[in-house]
């Protein structure tokens, strides 16, 4: 019996291990924010966010310099592990974040459950300020939650050299000529077998809903999300059930490379390893440093289909929890509203500009981001944004969405069978609904 | 005069007391507690539910596919970690040549944080990564790795072991120069060649730390979380989903705390469940 005596404490403090992991606070209690006390006029703000301190720092120096005496200091969470943390720290009621990020599509969650601060006074200034699809994202039950920072677009990146070498006349930069997937599919198959480009099409983000939607809304598939609250699944509509075989399948025949996730997908275009590349505005700066020669075509369409591009991207939220509401949210005002504070976001990282005003001045000056091979970025930003830009769906049960279907491209990515694995996230998302209604 | 002596001891001890229930025994409670409530978003308030989180669970096949991984992973993971690092305990106790830099080469992977060898090993396992690069050098096919449903656990568990196995070594070698020296001469004047020196005479002699091993191995690897959240986020097809990663992904992914909190209580029953099985096996075999 002796020699078991070591074991109790082991085993009971393994168990406490365990418990402790995943006790705590049970999160917030839906009914949103009052009137907070706006706190102290000086003192430091903390702000966090997904992208590089770098990105920031010209809005937070621009920000110090109008108001004396507050100062911001920027933490830095990776984007695979934003969401999950924030939730984490925000349920925790943590007054160590003031103002955070908020992706566009998660703004009803976040109300719902408590983790924003009311902004609705600032709703006249919001309206005429940006889109009305960046004004109406940011809303929930008629009050609005966030401030609209950035808006976003994908464009067809495609390697000029190989495609030069597989002889194949490259797509053009007129969103009228727009290609369609089935010519990428065709060229970069092309481009594997004389451009000497290991494979022929890869997307930046390949699990990613934001980055998928517009191929089953480009077959007509719907954004997956129906029902008067916006919490039934209508994810295997034809439209998604094609999108997703032709996604399977551009893996399964090593058009597009498994096992490559994060941020190890830019590199592959720009160290020449495939024809085409599906990204955001912010390529067009990074590319710049690669050694290959490159242009930007608009997104691709389904043929038959109709083109679709995705749009929004990150909005400025205030932590409820926050003991600083006034000085948050002049930061955040500076950041959105004024257009000289907007455009310092977008000075480093290049990013379009939410703010109207913003927009004007800096669209025009996306043709010269990498010389002669972003020439074309401004008219394509321009068209998309009017003519074919579809925001993701608004509901409360979007985090929940975006999880179960990124873990659905993943497996379809492997090898799964789409048409099961689409059957499949429609009961996980009845499940995890369940819970909501 | 004792009882004074009993007051000083527990002064001494509040500390880790308080400690002990701050940062353990409320939390704990507090999960019991939270597991059998449930929240509704859009109506918000915590409402008693009873087990109804327990039955959802047990009647949600991804949960049960969970629980069917986590299984064959210990059963996989756990004696093939205990034999490989008892083995190279009992190598690295050998007066050999270049023992020590050896011992130390093993242990090395402690130092790093398991993110960070989860990331050096996703650029090994990547389809054409190291790992592939080295299979085509010795001209045999490229495979999948993270990237197949029938791989990806055995992908885990040599990443975990290159991790692991150094650091429970360490007890075992402790282990092994506990033997008396007399012990093992008088054994090899027996004439009990190397083979049977450690079958016979060496392990029976470190039963103790060696159960001390696999019980807190068994717990560890029961705990894995950080190579499936940053290499294969459970898939593919859940054929990596271990239940401390679902946990974390039903609580603050899915944003269901209640749900996963209700998890965790299963996860500890099911590992005091275990530990108490091995605990009877080993009492079974004095």
């Amino acid at each position: 019996m002796r020699r078991n005596l070591f074991a109790l404490p082991a085993v009971a403090v393994a168990a406490a291990l365990l418990l402790a992991g995943c006790g705590g606070s049970s999160g917030g209690n839906g009914s949103g924010s009052t009137t907070a006390d706006p706190g102290p006029e000086t003192g430091t703000i903390t702000f966090t966010g997904t992208d590089n301190a770098e990105t920031y720092q010209p809005v937070i120096k621009a920000f110090e310099a109008k108001n004396p005496g507050i100062k911001v200091t920027y933490t830095q969470i990776p984007f695979d592990q934003f969401n999950a943390t924030m939730q984490q720290r925000l349920s925790a009621k943590d007054t160590g974040i003031d103002v955070y990020t908020v992706d566009e599509p998660r703004v009803s969650q976040l109300a719902a459950k408590g983790f924003l601060t009311d902004l609705s006074d600032l709703d006249g200034k919001v309206k005429g300020s940006f889109t009305k699809a960046a004004y109406e994202t940011n809303h929930f039950r008629d009050k609005l939650w966030s401030l609209p920072m950035w808006n976003s677009t994908q464009y067809l990146f495609y390697n000029k050299t190989a495609l030069a070498k597989a002889k194949v006349t490259p797509p053009t930069a007129d969103p009228q000529q727009r290609w369609t997937w089935e010519q990428v599919e065709a060229a970069g198959r092309k481009s594997m077998q004389a451009g000497g480009t290991k494979y022929g099409l890869f997307m930046e983000q390949p699990e990613a809903y934001y980055q998928l939607q517009p191929l089953a809304e480009s077959l007509g598939g719907g954004s997956g999300i129906t029902g008067d609250d916006a919490l039934t699944p209508a994810i295997e509509t034809d439209g998604w059930k094609k999108a997703m075989q032709w996604y399977g399948a551009t893996f399964a025949s090593g058009l597009s490379p498994r096992g490559i996730g994060g941020f190890q997908t830019g590199p592959v275009f720009s160290n020449g390893d495939v024809a085409f590349f599906v990204g955001g505005p912010w390529d067009l700066k990074i590319f710049g440093s690669s050694k290959i020669d490159w242009g930007v075509a608009p997104l691709p369409y389904f043929q038959g289909g109709k083109p679709v591009t995705p749009t929004g991207s990150w909005s400025l939220g205030i932590n409820p929890a926050s003991k600083q509401q006034g000085m948050a949210r002049k930061f955040i005002e500076f950041a959105t509203l004024d257009p000289a504070g907007n455009l310092a976001t977008t000075s480093t990282t290049t990013i379009i500009p939410a703010n109207l005003d913003a927009q004007k001045q800096y669209t025009p000056k996306m043709d010269a981001f990498s010389g002669a091979k972003t020439v074309g970025a401004a008219a394509i930003t321009a068209y998309e944004s009017e003519h074919t830009a579809v925001s993701r769906p608004v509901s409360v049960g979007y985090i929940q969405f975006e999880e179960v279907l990124g873990k659905a491209f993943a497996d379809i990515r492997n090898g799964t069978n789409s048409d099961q694995r689409l059957q499949q996230a429609t009961q996980q998302l009845n499940d995890a609904w369940k819970t909501i209604k | 005069m004792r009882q004074r002596q009993g007051l000083i001891a527990l002064a001494f001890l509040a500390p880790a007391l308080v400690c002990l229930a701050v940062l353990r025994i409320v939390p704990a409670i507090s999960a019991v507690v939270e597991s059998f409530y449930t929240e509704s978003l859009l109506r918000g308030g915590r409402v008693f539910t009873g087990l109804s989180n327990y039955t959802d669970l047990l009647g949600s096949k991804d949960f049960r596919q969970s629980v069917g991984v986590t299984l064959l992973f210990t059963v996989l993971v756990n004696p093939i970690q205990v034999m490989v690092s008892f083995l190279l305990a009992v190598l690295f106790t050998q007066k050999a040549a270049g023992s020590k830099l050896w011992r130390t080469l093993v242990i090395l992977p402690i130092a790093t944080p398991p993110a960070v060898s989860a990331v050096i090993w996703s650029v090994i396992y990547r389809p054409d990564g190291l790992g592939n690069g080295v299979l085509q050098r010795l001209g045999l096919p490229a495979q999948p790795f993270l990237t197949s449903p029938n791989q990806v656990l055995p992908s885990l568990i040599v990443l975990l072991s290159w991790i692991g196995v150094g650091y429970w070594m360490l007890f075992l070698i402790a282990g092994i120069q506990e033997v008396p020296v007399e012990v093992r001469e008088a054994a090899l004047l027996d004439g009990a060649g190397p083979w049977r020196r450690m079958i016979s005479v060496i392990l029976p002699l470190v039963r103790r730390p060696l159960a001390f091993v696999l019980v807190a191995d068994t717990v560890s690897n029961l705990l894995v979380f950080a190579p499936v959240q940053i290499l294969t986020k459970g898939g593919p097809n859940g054929n990596s989903n271990l239940l401390m990663y679902d946990v974390y992904n039903r609580a603050y992914a899915i944003g269901d705390i209640h749900v996963a909190n209700a998890e965790v209580v299963i996860l500890v029953v099911l590992t005091l469940a275990i530990v108490a099985g091995q605990f009877r096996l080993l009492r079974g075999d004095q």
